[in-house]
């Protein structure tokens, strides 16, 4: 067995750690009200080994990570597949250092389903090693990575926190004005996070199902009078088409559920052959979202939120005001190392400028400012609690834009992470 | 602004200290002064130890009026906030700096629709060069300064300043406070957690049966080590706009010539150029056939110094060697501040010279030949008893509207050369003959066509090359992009100190503990500026050395204890 073998063997292991923990975290909690057991002594046990399976899960990860860089010959943060599968690594380091420090059991049921979900997208993108390109080669795509992505998994737990926080405060039984829209406000949350799920869940559905259909579209650009340029763009779906490219004909299609064309055509605006494709990614993503979220509601009858909301009974919202600030505040000093003081110094070397103003730049930027306003909100202007949580909860959001979004819809120089 | 300063206000503490207005709580004995704040149970606002501030004047002039503005952290907030924004705006279309040669008001309305031009016309597409996102980082440069000024000069004295024995009500209604009953005798016990409390790395002070620890007070200094870094930062980033510190330029460097670098006493020369292809061996089974990578591209260069004849078009400048490097995309050459950058590559060979005959196209007689450099040619050539003098040189031939023949470009891709010949047979004055060497171009601007109108029907002479030996070419040519940025360093230097402050602010915390006992009572009030949680189980580990046992939550002061 070769070591890339090797590599990847383990990070299926660690992907079922993680999720066994993942629910025996989830037990450790739910599991306090079982009669006949004490609930601390319940908590304290069951805590410990999931903690146990979470750190395996870990060390599986490390091992994927450090096998595959030496069968690949380079550090496995080259290319979008390998740049989430360690994001999701230092989340769970990020999520191991918090968790020494306050041992919360709690935390583990929110923190560990973040790295699961981000495994699980890294898993969208083709995973073979790729050699490096010329602009790729140098020490400081070893640092300025890992560093960024360690700053962005503290605030992942940031994050996680932040959102315990609001399940754990929010007066879901209330029917005042104000309490009604902070309950809208967490189910929305909710209803994202579910949404990413429903993505995933497509994905890997019809992955599995081996479904495609091609679509084709020529293009005539007229570069000077009488030199006209005809070029084809051939775009393959994935998923079934809903809609198809603008101005598209239909190569092959395959049926799905009796569906054999496309139900609508994308709008003028969206040119490009591959906006078709991801609008239609979209709009599988709401639909399963939808239905999952449907089902869920089904399932316990009431807001996820006011279903969630009792879980965190006894827990200390102080503790979790704290944990969401500290997570921020350990991750701070290292994002800005990362993201943008060596994100400046390679720049430097690289294209010979620290700062160009790229939107990856600006939105790394973005980023900083926004948690520099959070920061600055919290010291001097007293933000605690509720405000401080929303504003880690939507942090988190702004650094999935910088690291995902800016890729799919901006891209510019950081193109080569490859996201087609 | 936040805080209260009423215009007339008794800022005399009981204990007799006389306060500066705006002061919250006294310098000396930290009570609150004022009367409400003493009636009330909730915690102290501890910010910068409650001292007034400078902005905090009771009637202000427009200088102070100014001062108080950038001093609010409110009004830093919003910058921050309006500079995030504007750069997320910055982002919806590529800006026009990404392109080399475009016209924008033409561009952004053809390519993005209506979206495009009211992009375009907002001004968006030159966002971070627009006046006022220039404003909005002087103006955060501002707020830095005062911000900074307006807390630390009265921090720092709060801080050094500090009193061991405090106000009852100062202990209580802190977040981490304690009463509790005590019952040793107070100075022994006292004595105890001195030792105990230096044992965690705590300076502590006593006065009595009163005791004040402290640790990593320099931790407070974090925030204004950041800003300090920060200020130098932006002003290292204003000083590159000033002229003489910055330099940025892309040149071609054609295989093997040695080119002067504008603006500068430098030469550079392209010893060689290499690009290289990973192999479909070295690449994934998926990307064979389907794609191809780059491996490689390097330049083999020299940097040259002139030092004589610099000036003098006429003579040859002497070039003296001072440095040589490999330069790839990660790996500039650097020299003397100066940078060269892998940027670009073009593999068309790219004509360097060729060695045309004269010759009478009629009888087949050769006159003679002579070597016509594309970049430096000589005035006039000699072709047996012929004289060719050139009268116009074009690097890259082309006709303007007015159908006059101009060059469209410094590059060598469509070289063309007007000759005045004079000699036997020919016209007194000389007759004009047009030369294009690339045979392409030839065809495509119809030299012979030209020629025959410039030198009408009694034309006979040609310039021909003879065969590929007569023929130099450059095989391949790189783009450098060639840099000078002499205020860098201080970027550099503002970058490392932020990133000092933030390890500072971040990674520790200024942790204090007064202790007041007596009567058989003790009282501990504690504050930290980050990290409650650490700092409530620190005291719990240390009282419980002295058989005191306190659960960490009874610690936690929210309400506060009267």
């Amino acid at each position: 067995m070769s070591l890339l073998d090797f590599s990847s063997d383990v990070f299926i292991a660690a992907f079922f750690l993680y999720s066994g923990s993942f629910m025996l975290f989830t037990i450790a909690i739910m599991g306090r009200k079982w009669s006949g057991r004490k609930p601390e002594e319940h908590t304290a046990r069951w805590g410990r080994i999931a903690f146990i399976g979470s750190s395996l899960g870990l060390i599986c990860h490390l091992a994927y990570f450090f096998t595959r860089w030496a069968g690949s010959g380079h550090i496995p943060v080259s290319n979008m597949y390998e740049f989430m599968t360690f994001l999701s690594m230092m989340i769970m380091v990020a999520f191991t250092v918090i968790f020494s420090i306050y041992r919360k059991i709690i935390l583990g049921v929110f923190a560990v389903p973040v790295s699961i979900i981000v495994m699980a997208y890294a898993a969208v993108f083709p995973q073979e090693v790729q050699p490096l390109i010329p602009s790729l080669k140098s020490i400081y795509l070893n640092i300025h990575v890992t560093l960024a992505a360690l700053g962005e998994s503290f605030f992942a737990v940031g994050f996680a926190a932040g959102l315990m926080y609001l399940l754990r405060t929010v007066d879901f039984a209330s029917k005042e004005k104000n309490d009604r829209k902070q309950q809208r406000l967490v189910e929305f949350t909710l209803f994202s996070i579910i949404v990413i799920i429903g993505f995933l869940g497509s994905v890997f559905a019809f992955r599995g199902a081996g479904y495609e259909t091609v679509f084709v579209r020529s293009n005539v650009t007229i570069d000077s009078p009488g030199q006209g340029d005809s070029t084809i763009e051939k775009v393959s779906y994935k998923m079934p088409p809903i809609v198809a490219p603008y101005h598209s004909e239909i190569e092959s299609f395959q049926s799905f559920l009796g569906m054999n064309k496309p139900l609508f055509e994308a709008p003028s605006w969206m040119n490009g052959v591959n906006a078709g494709r991801k609008f239609n990614t979209v709009l599988w993503s709401l639909i399963s979202g939808l239905l999952l979220y449907g089902i869920l509601r089904l399932a316990v009858r009431k807001p996820l939120g006011r279903a969630i909301h009792p879980v965190l009974d006894g827990i200390d919202e102080n503790d979790l005001d704290e944990i969401t600030y500290r997570a921020i505040a350990i991750g701070f000093p290292i994002f800005t190392l990362g993201a943008l003081i060596f994100a400046m110094i390679w720049a430097q070397v690289a294209w010979g400028r620290f700062w160009g103003w790229d939107p990856k730049e600006v939105w790394a930027l973005v980023t900083w400012l926004f948690y520099s306003a959070y920061l600055h909100l919290r010291l001097a202007r007293g933000w605690q609690g509720r405000k401080s949580a929303w504003l880690a909860v939507l942090g988190f959001l702004v650094v999935m834009f910088t690291l995902v979004g800016v890729n799919l819809v901006i891209a510019g120089l950081h193109s080569y992470a490859g996201t087609d | 602004m936040k805080e209260r300063t009423p215009l007339i206000t008794n800022t005399k503490c009981e204990c007799g200290h006389q306060n500066p207005v705006g002061t919250v709580l006294c310098e000396a004995c930290g009570k609150p002064l004022d009367r409400e704040e003493q009636l009330s149970s909730g915690n102290l606002e501890m910010r910068y130890d409650g001292v007034a501030r400078r902005s905090q004047r009771v009637n202000p002039g427009v200088i102070d009026l100014v001062w108080n503005f950038f001093s609010s952290v409110k009004i830093a907030i919003y910058l921050i906030v309006l500079t995030l924004l504007g750069s997320m705006l910055g982002t919806i279309f590529p800006q026009e700096s990404t392109f080399l040669n475009i016209d924008a008001s033409t561009y952004y309305p053809e390519k993005y629709g209506t979206a495009g031009e009211i992009y375009y016309k907002l001004g968006l597409s030159h966002t971070y060069e627009s006046w006022w996102f220039v404003l909005l980082l002087v103006l955060i440069g501002a707020s830095l300064v005062i911000c900074s000024l307006d807390r630390v000069l009265p921090l720092y004295k709060a801080l050094t300043r500090q009193k061991i024995r405090k106000h009852r009500q100062f202990l209580t209604r802190q977040k981490v406070a304690l009463v509790t009953e005590l019952k040793e005798e107070p100075e022994a016990w006292v004595a105890r957690m001195v030792e105990l409390l230096q044992k965690k790395g705590y300076r502590v002070r006593t006065d009595g049966a009163a005791l004040l620890a402290e640790k990593h007070r320099f931790s407070r200094w974090g925030p204004y080590v950041i800003h300090i870094g920060l200020i130098i930062f932006l002003l290292a980033v204003l000083a590159r706009g000033l002229p003489g510190l910055n330099m940025d330029q892309h040149l071609a460097f054609p295989q093997g010539d040695t080119v002067r670098i504008p603006d500068t006493t430098y030469y550079l020369k392209n010893e060689k150029f290499t690009v290289e292809f990973y192999t479909e061996e070295e690449m994934p089974k998926e990307f064979r056939g389907k794609k191809i990578l780059p491996k490689l591209y390097e330049t083999r260069a020299v940097l040259y110094e002139c030092t004589a004849n610099c000036t003098d078009p006429s003579k040859e400048p002497q070039l003296a060697e001072v440095a040589r490097h490999n330069i790839q995309v990660n790996s500039p050459l650097s020299y003397n501040g100066l940078k060269a950058y892998q940027f670009d590559y073009d593999l068309t060979p790219v004509l360097r010279s060729v060695q045309p005959e004269l010759i009478n196209a009629k009888s087949g007689e050769v006159y003679g030949k002579f070597k016509l450099d594309m970049n430096n040619p000589q005035r006039s050539f000699q072709a047996g008893l012929y004289t060719l003098s050139l009268k116009e040189k074009y690097m890259d031939f082309g006709l303007n509207e007015e159908g006059q023949p101009v060059s469209k470009s410094p590059y060598p891709n469509a070289p063309a050369f007007l000759f005045l010949i004079t000699g036997p047979d020919l016209p007194a004055g000389g007759q004009q003959y047009f030369y294009f060497p690339k045979q392409v171009d030839k065809e495509k601007f119809q030299m012979t066509a030209i020629n025959d109108k410039l030198g009408g029907s009694g034309r006979f002479l040609e310039l021909e090359v003879g065969g590929m030996s007569d023929v130099d070419f450059s095989e391949s040519t790189t783009y450098l992009n060639i840099r000078v940025d002499r205020a860098m360093p201080f970027v550099w230097i503002g970058a490392g100190i932020v990133m000092l402050g933030l390890v500072l602010g971040f990674y520790w915390q200024h942790r204090r503990i007064w202790l007041a006992a007596n009567h058989g009572e003790l009282v501990l009030g504690g504050h930290t500026n980050k990290n409650w949680f650490g700092f409530r189980r620190e005291i719990v580990s240390i009282l419980a050395k002295t058989d005191l046992t306190v659960d960490e939550k009874s610690l936690d002061n929210g309400g506060g204890l009267a």
